[in-house]
């Protein structure tokens, strides 16, 4: 099975925006994590803040261009990891140890694969 | 004839069939479809062929092979795998059907049902449904929910199990606390859906029994847990009780005010000795405690036995010590009102959120019976509206009705 980790923050208490020495903290256990996870990560990345976000929207067929996030949320998407994992006892396992900078969310969600 | 036996060997050995049929291909709805199948076909082949001896098995065999036919039709109508392999036969499958034995796969399934991944409603929704055998009808009946969101539920349940992969398998030790919690947990809320009705005729107070058999279960499986020991011994001492809850008029009899001679004693026994178990297991947890206060008020033998308020407020007291919560503090009250007074009491509770606890009955009726002993008596009757208002099984509105009415002034 395949799912991905989607990681949840508040990017501006996490002191992730640019320049913050915060940053390259979490990118370094970013990546002894995806060394540990080895083969089981097909792939994922961090993601810049929402400073740089732009949306594309579809409404009743006419595609508008926004500034910023999708959604405006307390806590926004930061990043995801596209890992295999027997089932989702083991993706729970691999998600509780994703690193993260203080408060936060993994939200597991299954990839949708033709049966 | 045949039919009330059909009706027995599914209540009796339908969650066995179940599990045994969902652990071997791991697929809830097709384990479903065949077990459905296979009461039908029972239902056509018993009245004429007569009762197979082991109809559990009888079920099981059939289902098992209409399992095997509804994969060949999908693979079928697909017409691009080829036909999915059988299963290769489980180690415990029989050799011959005389010592036909289906291994009890209900722990599994149980921990399917009970994962923390599906939402509190769904657990119970579908380890009811499932593991117990119950129809979305009588579930949706005991949780006093609409058929229709009751059956949106379980399938969308059923639809995450599927879709999440969520295994079905007994988690490893590290997972242990969390998962076995959820499993208690699930356990303990769908036996107050039993328990609700007091009057518990016919098919309710099978499901009571359905539940007491699993408490059975999962403690021959897991017999070092304190907490399941705990849970198994409590949900016997309640309903151990049953026979003494209705009064005469068919109103709601307190526990206080029970006749202890009509109180199961080979229950109790029973009980008696799932709690020593989870009391030699070492410090007590909040479940084992629990089944204390039950144990306290079952040693009543008959009703010239003194309460045992004072038994019950020290355990109340150890009690909120490991989980403090308005619930726990409403139970206190009612024991502190006896052994102090109902004055004190009613400090206690009034010290409680109330807008928190306003739509759970149980505030309503421990401040009803203080205010009314304080003498409040028009409190009293704020209180016991404010109670009548939601909703309560007839028995206990029956009986608050009377106490409302006998209120002074």
């Amino acid at each position: 099975m395949q799912y991905a980790l989607l990681i949840y923050q508040d990017e501006v208490a996490a002191g992730l925006e640019p320049g913050n020495p915060a940053l390259s903290a979490i990118v370094a256990r970013h990546m002894a994590f995806s060394s540990e996870l080895g083969a089981k990560r097909l792939g994922g990345s961090g993601l810049k803040t929402t400073a740089s976000a732009t949306t594309v929207r579809t409404k009743d067929g006419a595609r508008s261009v926004h500034d910023g996030p999708f959604a405006e949320t307390r806590e926004q998407l930061g990043g995801f990891y596209l890992i295999e994992a027997a089932d989702l006892d083991e993706a729970i396992e691999i998600a509780g140890k994703v690193p993260l900078a203080g408060d936060g969310a993994i939200e597991i969600r299954p990839l949708l694969r033709p049966t | 004839m045949s039919r009330t036996a059909l009706e027995s060997a599914v209540r009796t050995a339908g969650g066995r069939v179940l599990a045994a049929l969902a652990a071997r291909y791991r697929d809830l709805d097709l384990a479903e479809e065949a077990f459905a199948e296979a009461c039908l076909r029972a239902a056509r082949a018993w009245p004429e062929r007569g009762h197979p001896q082991d109809a559990a098995a009888w079920l099981y065999r059939v289902a098992d092979r209409v399992a095997i036919d509804i994969l060949r039709a999908r693979a079928a109508r697909r017409r691009i795998k080829p036909d999915p392999p059988e299963p290769a036969p489980a180690a415990e499958d029989p050799v011959n059907e005389e010592d036909f034995l289906i291994p009890d796969e209900r722990l599994r399934l149980v921990f399917v049902c009970c994962h923390p991944a599906l939402s509190k409603e769904a657990r119970v929704a579908l380890t009811l449904r499932l593991v117990c055998g119950l129809e979305t009808e009588e579930i949706a009946r005991a949780f006093i929910v609409p058929v229709a969101t009751m059956a949106q539920r379980i399938v969308r349940a059923k639809n995450k199990i599927a879709d999440a992969h969520i295994p079905f398998e007994i988690p490893g030790p590290d997972a242990w606390p969390e998962r076995l919690d959820s499993v208690l947990s699930t356990l303990e809320v769908a036996y107050a859906g039993a328990h609700a009705d007091a009057a518990g005729a016919g098919r309710t107070a099978g499901f009571a029994a359905e539940i007491l058999e699993l408490t059975r279960v999962l403690v021959d499986l897991l017999p070092k847990e304190e907490e399941a020991l705990a849970l198994a011994a409590m949900v016997r001492y309640a309903e151990a009780r049953r026979p003494a809850r209705l009064d005469d008029t068919g109103a709601m009899a307190p526990l206080s005010e029970q006749d202890p001679t009509q109180w199961n004693r080979a229950l109790i026994h029973e009980a008696d000795s799932y709690l020593q178990r989870a009391a030699e297991l070492g410090p007590s947890g909040p479940r084992t405690l629990q089944a204390a206060i039950h144990s306290a008020w079952c040693g009543r033998r008959t009703r010239l036995d003194p309460p045992p308020w004072r038994t019950v407020l020290g355990l109340y007291d150890a009690l909120l010590r490991l989980r403090d919560d308005p619930v726990v503090r409403l139970n206190r009250a009612v024991a502190l009102a006896e052994v102090a007074s109902p004055e004190a009491a009613l400090r206690e509770v009034d010290a409680l959120d109330g807008d928190q606890l306003a739509v759970f009955p149980p505030y309503h009726a421990v401040r009803a019976d203080l205010l009314a002993r304080s003498g409040r008596a028009a409190d009293a009757r704020a209180a016991f509206d404010a109670l009548l208002a939601l909703p309560t099984p007839p028995a206990e509105r029956l009986w608050l009705e009377r106490r409302r009415a006998s209120l002074a002034g």
